[in-house]
């Protein structure tokens, strides 16, 4: 019993953990956020007196002239946003380059929208970005109060409130008790701050309804386009390797069959030797035929799914390769091939030109998203082959397929390769069909 | 008989060369892509020039480029164009420049070894092998209906015909005698309104006619 009730405690003592180190990650999270939030506010402020030193000079007149550079200058600060929040989220849909001369800003709903975020980002943004910034001060200030308060001038150790002075050692334990008020205001409450600040942003920066549509129209429609023509690469992909591979290996074979017929009375020597040339072309047929079947859908992954699939792959692999997969569930076949295929090409071109030691691929899903990566411990240098070699045959074609296979889906694909190395290719898809 | 080779697969290319020495042909130089065909039909001047469709860079249609090239630079070339697969636009881009001299036969004729040195030599002589495979096809899409009278024999006939055979070879393929050739030969003249006063090859015109059906379509 006493050692099930051990088991019980360590179990609820590593869950309290966990909950322990979510909560103190999202609230850091939320606090970068939110100091992020407060840099662009900063320039949203002049911005903002800009905007409104435009409105009125414009009353006059005399800002009609200014009107062009304020104009951009807010644009320039959305983009920055808009980047910014991309880097904690969902990327806010970019709309078309907004006007920059008076008239059509006016009408123009882009830089409508754009203006009611600076007004709420100059404001309770920036407000948000500031307690942000002061809350975690507070909180360590308060906290390590009992440390130092003696060592400072006694008009110097008011609490972090402004009111009250401590002078006494309970006073100081009582600034502590605040500093932990200050650090569960912090834990408790940044994450929301965080959303609070960025929802302008997020609501205001996108491209607005009228625009957002016509946006996605065009978004899918490339989509598409790259799905079908994948789609008709890979269709010529096969037929060249039916033509040019294993066809070609079977005219050898007749070619050399024909040749041996003719020699067979006057030469049987040669005329063997011709066979056992004619015997291996159709070897190199046959297994030129398996890797087309195997290449349109490799049936390792219909037997033994992903995880087993790419342990298949790791084990052909001729660098020393870890396999770490952990997903629940199967994705869509073509998702599935295609993510096969992105290991598969990453490993070869680990085998072919890193000169690692070792090679890593980890698998994972969530939200939806299949999210690759393959490393390696080697000389790097891959993207200078990804973009010198995309015409030719070199490493980076095959890679360069890949990457259009993995557009099809909608998927992202990075490769992070400087020379020197390591060597990181990454590939994000939706698991759906 | 002295010739250049191409073909961008080595594997094939070393078995069409073995080939062909071993049938005692002078194969002077080898090449893996057009240019280097090119190159190498002006170096070594050969009888025969034996192409590759599919080879380096596009594997589309260099041979046929190539061949149509070689013949410009020096007018009367034999060519013999080896495909994987029968693709008319491409027999009738190398049937425009004139059949004298041209052949087109699908790659693996040339494993049955007597039929494809016989194609071989009738090019190098001025002659055409045309693949029965290719000629079926221009036969299928040819528009002129003088061709529908064609009884299906002398269909036959006029296909081994366009593949370059003479009465005695199309006798011997139908196994029938060189007299029921020549009347299925004065059968189809008639139908295809070739009168014996013109003053042209009724068989190359005959053959021609069904080409030009074709290079219409094209």
């Amino acid at each position: 019993m006493t050692s099930g009730q051990t088991t019980g405690d360590a179990e609820r003592d590593s869950g309290l953990r966990q909950t322990a180190a979510r909560t103190a990650g999202s609230a850091a999270a939320a606090l970068a956020q939110l100091v992020g939030g407060l840099g662009t506010a900063f320039l949203a402020l002049p911005v903002l007196l800009c905007v409104a030193f435009t409105a009125a000079a414009s009353l006059v007149g005399a800002g009609l002239l200014l009107a062009p550079a304020t104009l951009r200058a807010l644009h320039a600060l959305a983009a920055r946003e808009r980047a910014r929040l991309a880097r904690w989220g969902p990327e806010p849909a970019a709309p078309d380059d907004p006007p920059t001369r008076l008239r059509p800003a006016l009408a123009d709903p882009t830089t409508r929208r754009e203006l009611r975020w600076l007004v709420r980002h100059a404001t309770s943004g920036l407000l948000l970005g500031l307690c942000g910034l002061v809350l975690p001060v507070a909180a360590v200030r308060d906290i390590s109060f009992p440390l130092w308060w003696r060592l400072v001038p006694a008009d110097a150790t008011s609490t972090s409130l402004g009111v009250g002075t401590a002078e006494s050692w309970p006073d100081a334990l009582a600034v502590v008790l605040l500093g932990l008020g200050w650090a569960a205001v912090v834990l408790g409450l940044t994450p929301g701050m965080a959303r609070l600040q960025a929802n302008p942003g997020r609501r205001l920066l996108t491209a607005g309804p009228e625009a957002d549509l016509s946006l996605r129209v065009a978004e899918l429609a490339a989509t598409r386009a790259a799905a079908l023509d994948a789609h008709a690469t890979e269709l010529r992909r096969i037929e060249r390797s039916l033509h040019d591979g294993a066809q070609n290996r079977l005219v050898t074979v007749t070619v050399l069959l024909g040749a041996a017929r003719r020699m067979a009375s006057g030469d049987p020597a040669g005329a063997d030797e011709l066979l056992e040339r004619a015997q291996s072309a159709a070897e190199q047929a046959l297994a030129e035929l398996r890797s087309v079947a195997r290449g349109i859908l490799p049936p390792v992954l219909a037997d033994r799914g992903l995880a087993g699939a790419l342990a298949g792959l790791a084990a052909d692999c001729a660098v020393p390769c870890r396999i770490d997969v952990d997903v629940p569930e199967r994705c869509a076949a073509s998702v599935e091939a295609t993510a096969y295929f992105a290991v598969a090409e990453g490993l070869t071109n680990v085998a072919k030109h890193s000169g690692a030691h070792q090679a890593v691929v980890t698998v994972r899903s969530s939200g939806g998203r299949l999210r690759l990566r393959v490393e390696d411990d080697g000389r790097g240098g891959a993207e200078a082959a990804l973009h010198g070699g995309a015409s030719g045959a070199g490493g980076g074609s095959g890679l360069t397929g890949i990457r259009r296979r993995i557009a099809a889906h909608d998927g992202d694909f990075s490769l992070s390769s400087p020379l020197g190395g390591p060597t990181t290719l990454e590939v994000e898809l939706p698991c759906g069909s | 008989m002295r010739i250049v080779m191409a073909e961008d697969d080595p594997l094939l290319r070393e078995g069409l060369a073995l080939l062909l020495r071993a049938e005692s042909m002078d194969v002077v130089a080898t090449a893996g892509t057009a240019e280097e065909a090119l190159a190498a039909i002006d170096a070594h001047e050969p009888d025969v020039a034996v192409l590759d469709v599919r080879m380096p860079p596009t594997h589309t249609d260099e041979g046929i480029v190539a061949a149509v090239e070689a013949r410009r630079r020096r007018p009367g070339l034999a060519v013999l164009v080896l495909s994987a697969y029968v693709e008319q636009t491409f027999a009738t881009e190398l049937l425009t420049s004139g059949v004298a001299g041209l052949g087109y036969l699908l790659k693996e004729r040339v494993g049955r070894v007597e039929e494809f040195m016989d194609a071989l030599r009738r090019v190098a002589g001025g002659g055409t092998a045309i693949d029965p495979e290719v000629v079926a096809q221009l036969f299928t899409s040819s528009r002129d209906s003088r061709l529908e009278r064609l009884s299906p024999r002398e269909g036959d006939v006029l296909a081994l015909m366009a593949e370059g055979m003479g009465n005695a070879a199309i006798a011997e393929r139908l196994v029938v005698t060189e007299g029921a050739v020549h009347k299925h030969i004065r059968s189809i003249f008639a139908k295809l309104d070739l009168s014996p006063t013109d003053r042209v090859d009724r068989r190359v015109a005959a053959v021609l006619r069904y080409l030009e059906g074709v290079r219409r379509l094209a």
